[in-house]
C-alpha cells in the first residue's frame, strides 16, 4: 500500500497525525526481569523491544562455529581481544512481530547487521577496558515492529546496560529521521521528519542516528535509502535533536526507577542523592 | 535446551538434596510443598498485533512470551473427499439444513498448527529445543480436537502459528513455563467472526470486539446455549513436569531438584467439556453426568506422557570413605577389611561393594529406567481429582484475558 505523501502539505500532519518534529509515545521500563543482571523493556509507538543483559561474565565455551549467545538472529561480538570485554549481541525477532507472520531464520543478514551495529554502538560507550577477558551478553527480543527498529534496539540495550550497572560514559540514545517526500520526487523543499513509523520507513528516505548523551557526538549513523545530499543535513539535525529528547526520556526512566528502589529500600540512599526529589 | 544441563553441585550436595527430598514429607530447598508450583506473574493480550499472546514470569526470574498468529489457508483437497464435495456441497453453498451435517464433517490436520520455540543462547535445531516443541505440539494435537477448531469450511482453514520465546536465560527446565504460557496465549486467542456461509471464500467480520475466542469461555457458552450451562469448556492442554525421588512425587521441580530425580515425566492433560453430556439423548443420564461433573469440577484427560532424561544420570558419583584411598581404603582385592565393612559377614571386596551398593550419605546417580509402578504413581497423582492440575487450571482461569 503506497503511502500518500500528498496530504502532508495540506495540514502538515503525518499519516498517524503527528507533526514533523514529534516523537511517538515512548514507554520504557528497566529491571523487568529478576533473573538477569540487567533488563529493560522499551516501546516506541508500536515497536516493542525487550532486552536482557548478562555479564560481564567469564566467556563461556564456544560451541561449534556459532558465537555464544547466538540465538535466533545469531550473535555478533565486538572487542574481546585481550584487555577488553567482548560485547555479544543476539537479536531474536519474534515470528509474530510483523503484520504478516514471518519466520526470521538464523543468520539472517539483516538481523546480523542490526546486532553488529548495536554491539559497536555500545562498545563506544561502555568502559569495556575495566573487564578484561570477559563477556557481556546482550540478548534483544523484538516483540512487535513498527519502524525505527534499530533505534529501539539501541535504546533498550542502553537501558539494560544501565540496569546491569556496567560503567559507561553516557547514554547512547538513538532516533530516526526522514524526509517528507520520496527520493524520486526530488523535492528541494521537503521537510525533515522525526521518528519514522513502518509505513513512512517503507516509502520515504530515512536514517537512524544515535548520539552519545547530551553531546552532538554521533555514535551511529545508518542510512539505507537513497536521498539527495542537500536534504541530509536537515534530516541529521532533526535526528540529533530527537536523540536529545530520547536521552531525556531514558534518563527519566532510570531516575524514576532509582527513586522507587530507594523508597522501597532495595538500595541505600547514597551521598549526593539529596537533590533527588523523593515525592 | 537439554534437561541434562550442567548443575554445579558436588556429590555431597546432591546426596544431601536427595536425602532431604526423600523424607516424608519432603523438604524442598525453596520451602515449597511437594505439589506446590513456583509463584508466577501472568498477563495476556500484551501484543495487539497478534491473535493471542501471553507472558509469564516465574518467581525465579524465568520469563516467556508466546504469540499466536492465524492466517487463512486453502485446504488441500484429497482425491477421495473431492468427489463428495462436487456431489453435494458445490451448488447449494450455504444451506442451513446442511450446516448440521457439515459441523460433523469438521476435521483438522496436524499441519494446521506450527510451533516454534526460541531459547536464547541455543541454536533452534538444538535437540533439546526440538524435543520441547515436539512435546508441546504433541499435547496440543494429541486428540485432534484442537485442529478441528481451525476448520472454516471444506476449502479453507486457519493456519495457526505459535511462537514461543523464552526471554530469560534457561535457569530451570523451561517446560512447565512454556506450557503454561502457551495455554494462556491460546485461551486469549480470538479469530475473526466468520460472515460467509458454507463453502464460499471466507469473509470475516472486521469488528474485533465480535471476534469469538478460540476456546470459548464458560460464561459465554452458558449465555448462548441452554444445555451446557454447567460445562467448563474444553481448555488447551497443560504439560506438567513431575519427578519422583525415592517414594515422593514432586511437582514443578527446580533445576537443582531435577538434578537428583530418580525419574522425571512430562505429563500433558486437558480438561474436557461436557460435549458428551449435551449429545447424550437420555435426559436422566445427562443430568447424572452433569451432577457428577459439578462434583468433580472438571474431567481431566490424559493426552500424552514423555519421559524426560533426568540430568541426575550424568552427575558424578560420590566415593564412600570405604573406597577412598585417602581415608585408608585398601585398593588391593585381598587386603585387610576396613573398619566400616567389618560388620558385614560376607567376604565382599570393599571397593566393589561401594561401587554397587548404596551407602548412606554417598551420592549415586540413578541407573536403569524408571520402574513401572513409579511411572504409574506419577500419572495417577497428576490425574487425581482436586489435585495439582485443578489448582493450576483454576489459577490460570483467574488471569484476566485482556
Amino acid at each position: 500500500m503506497p503511502l500518500d505523501t500528498s496530504t502532508y502539505n495540506l495540514a502538515l500532519l503525518r499519516v498517524d497525525g503527528r507533526r514533523w518534529n514529534e516523537l511517538r509515545r515512548v514507554h520504557a521500563q528497566i529491571r523487568t526481569q529478576a533473573a538477569a543482571d540487567g533488563s529493560s523493556y522499551l516501546e516506541m509507538g508500536h515497536t516493542k523491544v525487550m532486552c536482557v543483559v548478562t555479564g560481564p561474565t567469564e566467556p563461556g565455551p564456544r560451541r561449534g562455529g556459532a558465537a555464544a549467545g547466538g540465538a535466533g538472529g545469531g550473535g555478533v561480538g565486538s572487542g574481546g581481544a585481550g584487555g577488553k570485554a567482548e560485547i555479544v549481541v543476539g537479536i531474536v525477532i519474534a515470528g509474530f512481530s510483523s503484520v504478516d507472520r514471518k519466520r526470521y531464520g538464523r543468520g539472517d543478514k539483516r538481523t546480523l547487521e542490526l546486532a553488529s551495529t548495536v554491539s559497536n554502538a555500545l562498545a563506544a560507550s561502555l568502559h569495556t577496558n575495566l573487564f578484561p577477558h570477559s563477556q557481556i551478553n546482550i540478548s534483544l527480543h523484538v516483540l512487535s515492529q513498527d519502524g525505527s527498529l534499530l533505534a529501539a534496539l539501541i535504546n533498550a540495550a542502553t537501558l539494560a546496560c544501565v540496569d546491569a550497572g556496567i560503567p559507561m560514559t553516557d547514554y547512547v540514545a538513538a532516533c530516526t529521521a526522514g524526509s517528507t517526500s520520496t527520493y524520486a520526487a526530488n523535492d528541494e523543499g521537503a521537510d525533515p521528519l522525526l521518528d519514522l513509523n513502518h509505513q513512512e520507513e517503507q516509502e520515504l528516505p530515512g536514517l537512524t542516528v544515535a548520539t552519545l548523551g547530551n553531546s552532538d557526538r554521533v555514535a551511529v549513523l545508518v542510512c539505507e535509502s537513497r536521498v539527495q545530499i542537500s536534504r541530509l543535513e536537515g534530516m541529521l539535525a532533526v535526528g540529533v535533536d530527537g536523540c536529545k529528547q530520547m536521552r531525556e526520556i531514558l534518563d527519566r526512566v532510570v531516575r524514576e526507577k532509582g527513586v522507587r528502589m530507594i523508597q522501597e529500600g532495595t538500595v541505600e540512599k547514597g551521598v549526593g542523592l539529596g537533590d533527588i526529589d523523593m515525592d | 535446551m537439554a534437561s541434562s544441563q550442567h548443575v554445579l553441585l558436588s556429590p555431597a550436595e546432591l546426596a544431601y538434596l536427595h536425602a532431604s527430598l526423600s523424607l516424608i514429607p519432603p523438604i524442598r530447598p525453596d520451602g515449597r510443598s511437594p505439589t506446590q508450583f513456583r509463584p508466577l506473574v501472568a498477563e495476556t493480550g500484551i501484543l495487539p498485533g497478534t491473535n493471542g499472546s501471553a507472558r509469564i514470569c516465574f518467581a525465579d526470574g524465568t520469563e516467556a512470551i508466546v504469540g499466536v498468529k492465524a492466517e487463512v489457508e486453502r485446504t488441500a483437497l484429497r482425491p477421495g473427499e473431492d468427489t463428495i464435495y462436487l456431489e453435494e456441497g458445490g451448488l447449494e453453498g450455504g444451506d442451513d439444513g446442511e450446516e448440521g451435517s457439515s459441523e460433523d464433517k469438521r476435521k483438522g490436520d496436524a499441519s494446521w498448527v506450527e510451533m516454534t520455540v526460541e531459547i536464547p543462547g541455543l541454536r533452534d535445531d538444538d535437540s533439546g529445543t526440538a524435543f520441547l516443541s515436539a512435546m508441546l505440539s504433541e499435547a496440543l494435537l494429541a486428540d485432534g480436537e484442537f485442529a478441528r477448531r481451525l476448520w472454516i469450511n471444506r476449502r479453507f482453514h486457519w493456519k495457526l502459528y505459535l511462537d514461543i520465546i523464552l526471554i530469560s536465560p534457561p535457569l530451570s527446565y523451561p517446560l512447565p513455563l512454556l506450557s503454561l504460557t502457551t495455554h494462556l496465549a491460546l485461551l486469549s486467542t480470538r479469530l475473526p467472526r466468520l460472515k460467509s456461509e458454507g463453502d464460499e471464500d471466507p469473509f470475516f467480520d472486521d469488528d474485533w470486539a465480535a471476534a469469538p475466542y478460540l476456546f470459548p469461555r464458560s460464561s459465554e457458552t452458558s449465555a448462548h446455549t441452554t444445555t451446557s450451562t454447567t460445562s467448563t469448556s474444553t481448555r488447551p492442554p497443560i504439560t506438567l513436569l513431575v519427578m519422583a525421588v525415592a517414594n515422593n512425587i514432586i511437582f514443578d521441580p527446580s533445576k537443582e531438584e531435577l538434578a537428583v530425580a530418580d525419574a522425571a515425566l512430562a505429563v500433558s492433560v486437558t480438561s474436557t467439556s461436557s460435549h458428551t453430556t449435551t449429545a447424550d439423548a437420555d435426559p436422566i443420564r445427562q443430568a447424572q453426568a452433569q451432577e457428577q461433573e459439578e462434583k468433580e469440577g472438571r474431567n481431566l484427560r490424559l493426552l500424552s506422557i514423555r519421559t524426560i532424561d533426568p540430568p541426575s544420570r550424568l552427575t558424578p558419583p560420590g566415593v564412600a570413605n570405604a573406597a577412598n584411598a585417602a581415608y585408608g581404603a585398601s585398593l588391593g582385592a585381598s587386603g585387610q577389611q576396613p573398619q566400616q565393612q567389618q560388620q558385614k559377614s560376607t567376604a565382599v571386596v570393599p571397593v566393589m561393594a561401594s561401587e554397587t551398593e548404596a551407602v548412606e550419605g554417598v551420592w549415586r546417580p540413578p541407573r536403569g529406567g524408571a520402574k513401572r509402578a513409579v511411572l504409574g504413581a506419577l500419572v495417577q497423582k497428576v490425574l487425581e481429582g482436586g489435585g495439582v492440575v485443578d489448582e493450576v487450571l483454576d489459577a490460570l482461569e483467574g488471569v484476566d484475558l485482556g
